[in-house]
């Protein structure tokens, strides 16, 4: 049930004020997330990165209404992080900081340019936006979460109802940090459930 | 009785069962082996490196920067430039820093030029630090400090002097500049006990008359010249990074694998050896299965010398029955009989495992740096040998229903 891996495409800008600009640009799976879970103390910071078709099913930029709101009811989604992630009821953890966002890659391309050749504004014209967004229009969602939990410790075992709430996520890639150093797992729909019993 | 029988069975055919047990032995001996050395080897890279939250290098995999840094298997493909390591350093997560330097050799030992942080920075086995056997950690420009295997190998005491060879298996020798050993490191099982390490300044310093990769013939830079000029570090090979809370762990990672101005990788040493593991999980499986497959041929081929022995023992269970022994008996005799062999060719076979250990612990451990522990069984390998037996049970079950029929239909016929 993998996806391919999709190469992204380099997009090179024709304007020769950017043939010094270095050109990078991130791989991108459909169907696979990233989830980073950091234990420390009380706290649990997690970060996810999911691709946009994973959540909301498409990656162009929203402009229809439904569009829109699609994305935006993904982005409430995103920022209630114990119904996607839940967490044993003794560990009794609750919410301390959520965000969710979406991001383009664009978005990062356009920020940059901006910063580094702001004196090229003008060369750096619509034109070439359109011609971006066609031709490398993947978008990210990235959310941010901060718990704090009575007992840390008994949260060992995560349940990933995200599959649930969204259909066309596949699989998330998980880093984990704990007490007990750094580890690696991958939870797939099939199997949603992290044991997370050895980093404590 | 029937246990007095079995094993008296046993001893009148002494050397033919022998045989059989001593291959049952060290069926069991290879397969407790490999399981040994899987478990000593996984451990023993795990605790390579402790304590360090992020492994940063070019961009690469994060299994090779892992294999490169902390490993010394294999090469970078590029450099970390001077300019982007101040940027990580300057950064508000890190806590501290230190870039190591790999590419020049001595003998058959790598070089590393580091900081004088890399030894209260760099932990292995959770948590412990390097420790200095002899003498002190480098405060001058050519002091090297070496692991206790480069010392045990090529004899060098306090204070020897050293010759660096330049690149990795080259004839040139940067002999234009000695070293002197200032210290000898404590035995820690990691690669570090096959690393010379100078520092980041000294790298630069035997590299200074090698402008173009090879020697500029006719002059020498004199030791003092160099010591008088400005020795930065325009590349390091990889720097480990610790950061000041874990919580931001991974947001640097992600910064640092974002970093515009050069294409970077960080990684957590957990991470990457997950994933290594991964890889070498495939090999690990292939050599559990073939020594599996070993004692299930030393168990086939008792299973061969019991069929085999059935027809010199016809008179021997005719007998049994003519004194009344159903051939239920017989039956049970004969798995009886090959429990008792593997159950003695499994205890040889953990004797002869212990013995083996006690022999190459120490070459294996100078060879590939890999410490093999010497513990009693674990669980799992009683859970092994109760296994093998069980198997053999199973097996002999064979030729003792055949033996179970036979005397059946020669307690019936008169003739012999």
């Amino acid at each position: 049930m993998k996806t391919l891996p999709l190469a992204a495409v380099v997009v090179v800008t024709a304007t020769s004020a950017f043939a010094e600009e270095a050109r990078q640009v991130d791989a991108h799976e459909h169907g696979v997330g990233q989830l980073d879970i950091a234990f420390d103390g009380n706290q649990i910071a997690i970060e996810l990165h999911a691709p946009g078709s994973d959540i909301v099913g498409f990656e162009y930029a929203a402009e229809s209404s439904d569009d829109r709101a699609a994305v935006d009811a993904a982005v409430a989604k995103l920022a209630v992080p114990l119904d996607l992630f839940v967490l044993p009821a003794a560990a009794a953890c609750s919410v301390v900081q959520a965000s969710a966002e979406l991001e383009s890659e664009d978005a990062h391309e356009e920020e940059h340019a901006n910063d580094d050749h702001a004196e090229h504004d003008e060369e750096h014209n619509e034109a070439d936006h359109a011609k971006h967004e066609e031709e490398s229009g993947h978008t990210e969602f990235h959310a941010e979460y901060l718990l704090t939990c009575a007992q840390p410790d008994a949260a060992s075992e995560i349940t990933f109802t995200y599959f649930e709430t969204f259909p066309n996520a596949l699989e998330l890639e998980v880093q984990v940090v704990s007490d007990a150093g750094a580890n690696a797992f991958e939870v797939e729909r099939d199997n949603p459930k992290l044991d997370l019993r050895g980093m404590f | 009785m029937i246990l007095r029988l079995a094993f008296g069975s046993l001893m009148a055919r002494a050397l033919t069962v022998g045989m059989t047990i001593l291959a049952i032995a060290l069926s069991v001996a290879l397969f407790l082996g490999v399981e040994k050395v899987r478990t000593g080897a996984k451990a023993s890279f795990a605790d390579t490196i402790s304590g360090t939250d992020l492994i940063v290098g070019a961009r690469s995999g994060s299994v090779q920067l892992l294999l490169y840094s902390v490993f010394r298997i294999g090469n970078a493909t590029n450099n970390l430039t001077w300019e982007s390591y101040q940027d990580i350093a300057a950064r508000p997560e890190v806590d501290w820093i230190v870039p190591i330097s790999l590419g020049d050799s001595h003998h058959q030992f790598r070089v590393m030029g580091t900081t004088t942080a890399f030894f209260d920075r760099y932990k292995y086995r959770s948590g412990q630090s390097l420790e200095v056997r002899d003498g002190a950690i480098m405060s001058d420009l050519f002091d090297t400090v070496i692991g206790a295997d480069v010392a045990a190998t090529l004899g060098y005491e306090i204070n020897d002097p050293i010759v660096v060879a330049h690149g990795l298996a080259s004839f040139t020798e940067h002999d234009d500049q000695p070293f002197r050993v200032s210290g000898i490191l404590e035995k820690t099982g990691t690669p570090v006990d096959r690393t010379v390490i100078v520092s980041l300044k000294a790298i630069e310093a035997i590299h200074v008359d090698w402008k173009s990769g090879a020697k500029t013939s006719g002059k020498s830079t004199a030791a003092h010249v160099i010591r008088e000029m400005e020795l930065q570090p325009q590349a390091v090979t990889a720097a480990f990074v610790g950061v000041k809370g874990r919580l931001q762990v991974f947001g640097l990672q992600r910064s640092i694998n974002e970093y515009k101005q050069e294409p970077l990788l960080a990684v957590l040493p957990g991470v990457a050896l997950q994933e290594l593991w991964q890889i070498v999980g495939i090999a690990e499986t292939a050599l559990i299965a073939v020594s599996g497959m070993v004692v299930i041929t030393a168990l086939i081929g008792m299973m061969a010398t019991i069929f085999s022995s059935l027809n010199e023992r016809r008179r021997e269970m005719a007998i049994f029955r003519a004194m009344g022994a159903r051939p239920r008996v017989i039956l049970g005799l004969l798995v009886l009989e090959a429990s008792l062999m593997t159950a003695i060719g499994a205890i040889l076979g953990l004797m002869f495992l212990y013995i083996g250990l006690f022999i190459v612990q120490p070459l294996v451990d100078s060879a590939f740096g890999l410490w093999l522990p010497i513990d009693p069984p674990t669980l799992r390998e009683v859970w092994v040998l109760l296994s093998v037996i069980a198997a053999s049970a199973i097996v002999s079950l064979v030729p003792a229903l055949r033996a179970y029929r036979l005397s059946l239909a020669d307690g019936m016929m008169v003739k012999i």
